[in-house]
């Protein structure tokens, strides 16, 4: 493969990545081209050493992809990373895909009941006294307080949780680096 | 050697060599990679995401040398964390090395 072939199809497979970060990343791969030219290598000797450029693309993306993760906890950059996680493509990764969608699909069913009971907790809070509750309207207060602060630590557990089941697939993802291997364990 | 083991024993060490190549002088990424594949057999494209990986920790630094030929060459310098933590790696490793020298090839003695 040339030199120019190799660069385009990393080009092609990075897209999606922060501009800068992909142009860091070309700079570097070129300058090992030149350097492996100045050495005495043909640029296809260059290439082949390197790998795959789609494989090396892929691993490079769902890296920066997983960093992301690590230093800005949220929902968008979770979703990012299992999609990078999943695009590397391993089989194994790909017969876990169903007990994947099994907890994320509990993990927000457990969400929604957890907003749900909070506003439930709100609006005895707010509407019980009103309502002439047995006991009184104090314990419709103390009780909507109760209730509201029990769904908002349910979601604290959760949070917990999904971070530590976002964890433990990122740490299994990596496991799947070919070419990066073994450059990135941490 | 049996696949597993040496990867785990080259995952341990690359950083290791890259640092251990950088404390003796400054050098650029190619320079390291091609004494490292040749070396311990690394892939040759590996060092650039690990070269970003210890700039991220800070344990290098990088800065730009004029190239006789071509764009300007990016050199990579240890950073004052990064030669401590050379130390402290260079210590782990000569010990741990070390005793299992002792009980691997003790016994041939």
């Amino acid at each position: 493969m040339t030199r120019q072939a190799f660069l385009a199809r990393l080009r092609d497979g990075l897209r999606g990545l922060p501009p800068q970060a992909v142009a860091d990343i070309l700079a570097d791969y070129e300058a090992h081209f030149a350097d492996g030219e100045a050495a005495g290598r043909t640029e296809a000797e260059v290439a082949a050493a390197l790998g795959d450029p789609d494989r090396l693309a892929r691993e490079l993306r769902a890296e920066s992809t997983l960093n992301r993760w690590r230093e800005e906890r949220s929902p968008s950059s979770a979703a990012a990373a299992v999609f990078a996680v999943l695009g590397l493509g391993a089989i194994d990764i790909l017969v876990l895909l169903p007990i994947l969608i099994g907890v994320a699909s509990a993990l927000v069913g457990i969400a929604v009941a957890v907003v749900v009971a909070f506003f439930a907790g709100a609006v005895v809070f707010a509407a019980g006294p009103f309502m002439d509750p047995p006991g009184g309207p104090a314990t419709a207060l103390l009780g909507g307080i109760g209730i509201m602060a029990g769904s908002a630590s349910g979601g604290a557990i959760l949070t917990i949780v999904s971070i530590g089941l976002m964890n433990a697939l990122v740490w299994y993802g990596r496991l799947h680096y070919r070419l990066l291997k073994p450059a990135l364990e941490p | 050697m049996p696949e597993a083991i040496e990867i785990q024993l080259k995952k341990g060490a690359l950083e290791l060599c890259v640092l251990a190549l950088l404390s003796q002088h400054d050098s650029y990424a190619y320079e390291i990679a091609s004494r490292l594949s040749g070396a311990i057999g690394m892939g040759e494209g590996t060092i650039y995401p690990l070269m970003r990986r210890l700039q991220s920790d800070g344990l290098v630094e990088t800065y730009l040398v004029e190239s006789p030929a071509g764009p300007p060459r990016k050199y990579y310098r240890l950073s004052q964390s990064g030669k401590q933590t050379f130390q402290g790696q260079k210590d782990a490793w000569s010990s741990f090395s070390g005793a299992v020298d002792q009980i691997v090839f003790g016994g041939a003695k």
